[in-house]
Formats: structure tokens, C-alpha cells, sequence
């Protein structure tokens, strides 16, 4: 079989550019869209899982979905300290916090407020989670009332600055630093002391407990151990596989990209679709011509469609590079929403990456390959005497 | 010769490309509309009005700490409050803890004078008095019992996850109002199987006098408790509403520059249809200008023709919501967006928008064609080969 050159289809683009250059734009945006809304959800859900360690156990009271619903009482902390598996620090000290979560309702610095959880650590809080440091300031001094705030915090809320003073009616806690955890779960948290925490809330117990187990058989006998003693009601669960549970806060969003995007798809469908048959028809003759060089059908119709994909691929890696610059350039902050599993802000950024890149490429390629699917049907069974006796 | 059945002849000429275009325009309308639904209904306020003299008061860290419940002598005695409750987030799970399963169930500390603050309901099946007279009775949405299947006097359980407690409780009463989404019980069940939690109450919900008394009344209940080891923040239904939204983040903005694209891409799609039809005729717009049509009747015809597709499109993507905006309203209502769906209602100014899409698109993707079609010289327009 003949097949016609690709070359004969790319000029044929650049014959219509105004029309070329309209569908291919309508395409571009909407691959846009639908990579900025799935960026969005991208950033989301890293934060979940990128937070969490296979080794670390997060020690819950039972039934309890989330660190705020869970309580454990001030005696059973030491219980659960003492149990085996625990990996012990290079000061022979157990790597296990107890904490304590409570949610401030702050001000944000574009107007509203949000909550944020306030989390009470102990000694080893920082430690349990690899990645984490101070960028500015310093830590935090036990039984001082003393916060250190995360940086994305920081630069959303009121009143987070170093130096400055987190003030609610008969509260105060004093700025002393910023950290960064690299995008995990603590980026949204501002931290103190457990101790301090549970005299200013008049709390009787924790949240939940954090430990670093040496392995994976001493993690899973941890685990065990605590689902075993009936006495404690307390559930473990691998700090990993907890985080991976609250992913779920980013479906709504990759729901909304997603509707939206498949319904401005097949809008933009139809676009290209309409770009294609007046590009048929406009080469009526050309095509009755080529037929009757021996160009067989199928060729035709491979050639045509290979135009739209054509058309739509430009439009697909325009509408990348729009997304891409969008996101680099106006999106490059980060931004919040709530987790409503604990209550409190999630602070994210936008994140887009070469999988999702390529997604929407192929995005692409599937709206121009229908738009032209029926377009080059037609041409292929276009009658070949009636359509070189076309005049015009 | 009338211009309009040329308009409508010259669009059944290429009777594929009118109707893609057409599609091309229905579909995305019918998301701009839906999307300005979404965002209208997280402004509107379900409770119709009623909402406006009702304030809550929680603490002042946030919603998640508790506040005394001995607050309640002092807040209902303050003279523009008609009646306040205390009432409490109970959480928890039915059947299991999947999206399906979720609404909301509350506890109330004071059931006697819970339906004179909730006003905007009323109790359709079962009566007030049953279900404040049993301490394990339970007040039900409508919307609620029906996507159960739940009848009067039924037993249902809810497990507990803030609370480490099982609820056996019984179907009391059933109203019927803008959100039917919610349940409602006695705080006294929690008490009694968790004895620590006495004393305790998520917030205080209030209803006063006049709107006055609601700017008045928040300062002055803040003020009161304001160096107490549990301080308030009292705020208007409407604006602890809006701390839902905010929470969100900046929904708004996203769903407000989609919109905004969806539009430009539908007006794309249009330049272009209009823009290969006005090239395809180019030689017989010159003959029509021979025969004697002026410049004005071109810019007119080309136009007209912009404006039809547009308006068909957009009709039929308007008319397409208007018509699926029930069936969606009720499939959100029996989702965990339940009481969100309250808020949903065919808005006028979203049908305003839509339209207003409409017009913009018939206006600008015809006028560049039009004019360039209009001023064309004749001779030139004659001489080009097609």
C-alpha cells in the first residue's frame, strides 16, 4: 500500500493557520485546565504520601480515624513506652513521643481564618521524622510556652513570624523559629512541647503516641502487641498506612479536574472536528485526485487522521508548556485546604509532574484522534468522479 | 429581501458543522452553569432567611475544644436572646465509616428547646414530645429516612470515634426542612455511657430578637468569657458558614478561573466555525453586495448567523441544566455533601451568566468575520477563487 507523506498533512496545517492556530489554542487551554486542577490534586496528595515512615507506629485509641479523635490516658503512655520492638536512640533513649493535637482557629493573611493543628511533641518528636529541620531561629525550649512554626505556615497566617506572638484570649505562645519538613504532613503544623500543651489545655492525657520500631518484624509484633492487649483499647497503626488513609482528601479535586476535563474535551472535540471536515471539504477534489493516483482508501483515511492527531498534538504541547509556566510562575506558592479527617489546614503546593505531563498528551492525541476519525471517513469515501467534477 | 431566512438558510448549508459547533457549545455552558451553581450555593444560606438571628458560639481556639456547658444561664439570660441550646458533634460512624454512610449526627443538651432555635423545620412523623420525652430517642431528616428506609420507633446504632462509645438509639421523630441531611439526640445518651464528658458542650446555639441584637450580642458574649480558661468566639450562622468555605481554601478562585476558561474555549470554537464559513464566502458575499445589499446588511447577516449558533447552543445548554439540576441536586443530597445540596437551587444570576456567555460569544467570534466580510471591496471579493 501507498501510504501519502506526512509532509503532504503538517503544510496542509499551515495552508488554514488562523484556523489551525484557533483549534489548537481551544485545545491548549483545555489541557491546561485539566493539568492545573490535576496539579492541584497532585500537590495534595504527595503530602500524604510523601508523610509517614514504614517503620514508624502511630499509636491511636481504638476506632479512632484521625489523631484528634483519639485520646490515651497519662498512665497508659508509659505502658505503650515500655513495649518491645522500640528502637532505642544513639543516647540509649527510646525513639517514641507522646503528642498531643489540638486545632487553633488562626487568621489568614488574605482574609478568613483557617484551622491549624498545634501539635505537642517530646523529645525525640523531631527525630521521628526524618527531613525535618530548623530554617530559621531555633527550637523550641520545653515548659516555655514556646512554638516553632512551619515555614508554608508561616507564610500564610498572621502573627507566625519569628519574634512575633500566637495570641488566643488567655493564651500566648511565643515565635521562637520557623522548620521545614520537605513537603510532608508536618509542613502545615505548628509545634511545641507535649508537657507545656497539656497544662495550658487542662488536658488529662495525649492524642496519640509516635514510635520508631528497629524493623519490620519488631514493627509488626509492635503492632500485634497493641491489638492484643485488651486492657489499653489502643489501635497501632504503621504511620505510612495512616497518611495513605487521608489521601482521600484529594479525590474531590481530581474529580472536579477530571469532570471538567473530559467535558471540555469533548467540546473541544467537536472543535477540531469541525477544523477537519472543512479541511476535507475544502480539498475535495485534491483527495478524488489522490484516490485516483491509486492512493487507496485506508491510506487516506490513516493520512487524515494523522492530520487531526497532528493538529491536536500541537495543542497538547502548547497546552503543557501553558501549564507548565502557569505553574512555575503564577502558581508557584503554596496554598491550603482542609483535611476534614484531622480538622485542620493541609498546606501544599501545586505539583506537576512529567507523568501528568504526558497524560495530558495523550489527552491530546485521543481528542484529535476522534475528531478526525470521522472527518477522514468521510474523505475516504469521497466518490471520485463526482468529486473531480466539483467545481471550486 | 428579509435578512433572517437567509440567516437560517445559510446555516443549514453545512448542516454538520452547524450542529458540531452547536455541541461544542452545549456541554461546556452546561459546566459553567454548574460550576456557578456550586459556587453560588456555598454563599446562600440554607436556612432561608431564618439563619439571619441565630448566632453560635464555640471557643475560641476552634470548633474541636470544648466549652463549659454552665455558660448556658449566662448567654440566655442576656436580654435580646430568645432561646439557646447547647449542642454537641457527635461524629461517629453508621454502618461503617465509608462515604456512602456519612451525615451528620449531632447530640443537644436541651431537646425541650431545641425546635424553637431550629425553626425553619418541622416534625412531620412521630412527634416533638416522643422524642424529647425518650433519652435515647432520635430526631431524623426526612431525606435521611427515606434513603435508609427507616421507620418510627426503628433502632439504629452509631459507633463512636470521638467518643470510645456505642449509641443504640430509637427513631422519634422525623422533620422535614431545607436540609434534611442531619440527626439529632440527647447529649444525656453520651453522658450516661461516658460520665467524663458531663459538662460539656461544643457550642451554644442562639436565636435573638431583632439583626440588631446580632451585631450587639457576639461582642458582648466574647467580652464575657474573654479572660475565662474557655474564651468564645460568637459569630452569625452565615459567618460560621463562610469559616466552612474558607476552609476550603481558595475554591472560589479555582472555580471561578475554570469557569472563565470554559468561556474563552467555547469562544474559540465559535471564531473559528464563523471565521471558515465567512472565508467559504467570500465570492458571495461580493454578488449579494452587487445585487444591492450595503455594507451594514453583511455586517448584519454574518453576525446574525454567529448570534443563532451561540443562541441555540447556549439555549440548549441552559435548558439541558435547567433540566438535570434536580436530578443532580438529588444525588448530592443522599451523598456526604448533603447538607451542601440544601443550599442548591436554580439561581437566577446563573441563568444570567449562562445567557450572558451566550451573548458574548454570538458577539465576538461573529464580529471580526463580519467586518472583515463587510469591508471587503467588492472587486476583490469577486476576483477571489475559492
Amino acid at each position: 500500500m501507498l501510504s501519502i507523506p506526512l509532509k503532504y498533512n503538517v503544510r496542509n496545517l499551515f495552508v488554514r493557520k488562523v484556523t489551525t492556530s484557533l483549534t489548537v489554542l481551544g485545545i491548549a487551554l483545555v489541557v491546561a485546565v485539566f493539568l492545573c486542577v490535576m496539579a492541584l490534586g497532585e500537590g495534595l496528595a504527595t503530602v500524604f504520601t510523601a508523610s509517614g515512615s514504614e517503620k514508624n507506629v502511630l499509636v491511636l485509641r481504638q476506632n479512632s480515624q484521625s489523631e484528634l479523635q483519639s485520646g490515651i490516658s497519662r498512665d497508659q503512655a508509659p505502658l505503650v513506652k515500655a513495649l518491645p520492638g522500640i528502637e532505642k536512640d544513639a543516647d540509649g533513649k527510646p525513639l517514641v513521643s507522646a503528642e498531643l493535637v489540638v486545632v487553633l482557629n488562626l487568621d489568614k493573611r488574605d482574609g478568613g481564618s483557617s484551622n491549624v493543628t498545634l501539635r505537642g511533641v517530646e523529645e525525640k518528636g523531631m527525630a521521628l521524622r526524618p527531613g525535618m529541620r530548623i530554617t530559621e531561629g531555633r527550637a523550641f525550649v520545653p515548659g516555655t510556652s514556646e512554638v516553632v512554626v512551619a515555614e508554608s505556615v508561616a507564610r500564610r497566617f498572621k502573627g507566625a513570624e519569628v519574634g512575633q506572638e500566637i495570641r488566643f484570649g488567655a493564651y500566648r505562645w511565643k515565635v521562637v523559629g520557623h522548620f521545614d519538613a520537605g513537603g510532608t504532613a508536618p509542613d502545615s503544623e505548628i509545634w511545641t512541647d507535649t508537657e507545656g500543651m497539656l497544662n495550658t489545655f487542662q488536658r488529662g492525657g495525649y492524642s496519640s503516641i509516635l514510635a520508631r520500631t528497629t524493623d519490620r518484624a519488631a514493627r509488626d509484633q509492635l503492632v500485634a502487641a497493641l491489638a492484643g492487649d485488651a486492657r489499653l483499647a489502643l489501635d497501632g497503626k504503621v504511620e505510612r498506612a495512616y497518611y495513605d488513609e487521608q489521601t482521600a482528601t484529594a479525590a474531590p479535586i481530581r474529580f472536579l479536574g477530571v469532570f471538567v476535563g473530559v467535558v471540555m474535551a469533548i467540546g473541544a472535540c467537536f472543535g477540531a472536528m469541525n477544523t477537519m471536515y472543512a479541511a476535507v471539504s475544502a480539498r475535495t477534489r485534491e483527495i478524488a485526485t489522490l484516490r485516483a493516483l491509486g492512493f487507496s482508501r485506508l491510506s487516506i483515511l490513516v493520512s487524515f487522521v494523522l492530520e487531526s492527531v497532528a493538529l491536536a498534538l500541537l495543542g497538547g504541547v502548547a497546552g503543557c508548556a501553558l501549564a507548565f509556566l502557569l505553574v512555575k510562575l503564577a502558581l508557584s506558592g503554596v496554598t491550603g485546604t482542609t483535611n476534614f479527617a484531622t480538622f485542620a489546614e493541609v498546606v501544599f503546593a501545586f505539583r506537576l509532574t512529567p507523568a501528568l505531563l504526558l497524560t495530558g498528551i495523550v489527552f491530546s492525541l485521543v481528542m484529535g484522534f476522534f475528531g478526525g476519525l470521522f472527518p477522514a471517513g468521510r474523505a475516504a469515501f469521497t466518490k471520485i468522479t463526482a468529486a473531480l467534477r466539483q467545481v471550486g | 429581501m428579509k435578512i433572517l431566512p437567509l440567516i437560517l438558510k445559510n446555516l443549514l448549508r453545512k448542516k454538520t458543522r452547524s450542529a458540531l459547533t452547536i455541541a461544542s457549545i452545549v456541554l461546556p455552558l452546561f459546566v459553567i452553569c454548574l460550576l456557578g451553581t456550586l459556587l453560588r450555593a456555598l454563599e446562600a444560606d440554607p436556612s432561608g432567611g431564618k439563619g439571619m438571628y441565630r448566632l453560635i458560639v464555640r471557643h475560641k481556639v476552634s470548633i474541636t475544644n470544648w466549652l463549659p456547658g454552665a455558660y448556658d444561664p449566662k448567654i440566655r439570660t442576656l436580654p435580646g436572646v430568645t432561646e439557646a441550646v447547647r449542642m454537641q458533634w457527635f461524629g461517629g460512624a453508621y454502618i461503617d465509616q465509608s462515604a456512602k454512610n456519612q451525615f451528620a449526627r449531632f447530640s443537644v443538651t436541651d431537646v425541650d428547646r431545641f425546635l424553637r432555635v431550629y425553626d425553619e423545620v418541622s416534625v412531620v412523623e412521630g412527634s416533638e414530645a416522643d422524642w424529647v420525652g425518650d433519652r435515647s430517642g432520635l430526631l431524623v431528616g426526612r431525606q435521611l429516612m427515606k434513603r435508609y428506609g427507616w421507620r418510627l420507633g426503628q433502632k439504629v446504632s452509631f459507633k463512636g470515634d470521638i467518643y470510645p462509645i456505642t449509641l443504640e438509639l430509637t427513631v422519634r421523630a422525623v422533620f422535614a426542612g431545607p436540609d434534611e441531611s442531619g440527626v439529632y439526640f440527647h447529649h444525656a445518651a453520651i453522658e450516661e455511657a461516658l460520665p467524663r464528658v458531663k459538662g460539656y458542650v461544643g457550642w451554644y446555639w442562639l436565636k435573638t430578637a431583632s439583626v440588631a441584637d446580632t451585631e450587639r450580642i457576639p461582642r458582648q458574649i466574647d467580652a464575657m468569657f474573654e479572660n475565662s480558661s474557655a474564651p468564645t468566639r460568637t459569630e452569625t450562622e452565615k459567618e460560621f458558614q463562610s469559616m466552612w468555605v474558607s476552609m476550603l481554601g481558595n475554591v472560589k478562585l479555582l472555580v471561578g478561573s475554570i469557569t472563565t476558561i470554559i468561556g474563552v474555549v467555547i469562544l474559540l470554537i465559535a471564531a473559528n466555525t464563523m471565521a471558515m464559513a465567512a472565508r467559504e464566502r467570500v465570492t458571495e458575499i461580493a454578488v449579494l453586495r452587487v445585487l444591492g445589499f450595503t455594507k451594514e446588511k453583511v455586517l448584519g447577516l454574518v453576525l446574525g448567523e454567529s448570534f443563532a449558533l451561540s443562541m441555540i447552543g447556549g439555549g440548549l445548554g441552559l435548558g439541558l441544566f435547567v433540566l438535570l439540576l434536580p436530578g443532580f441536586r438529588e444525588g448530592l443530597v443522599n451523598s456526604p455533601m448533603g447538607a451542601f445540596a440544601a443550599g442548591i437551587r436554580l439561581f437566577p444570576e446563573v441563568l444570567a451568566l449562562g445567557f450572558g456567555v451566550t451573548f458574548a460569544v454570538g458577539l465576538l467570534a461573529g464580529l471580526v468575520p463580519a467586518v472583515r466580510s463587510a469591508q471587503r471591496p467588492i472587486t476583490e471579493g469577486l476576483r477571489q477563487v475559492a
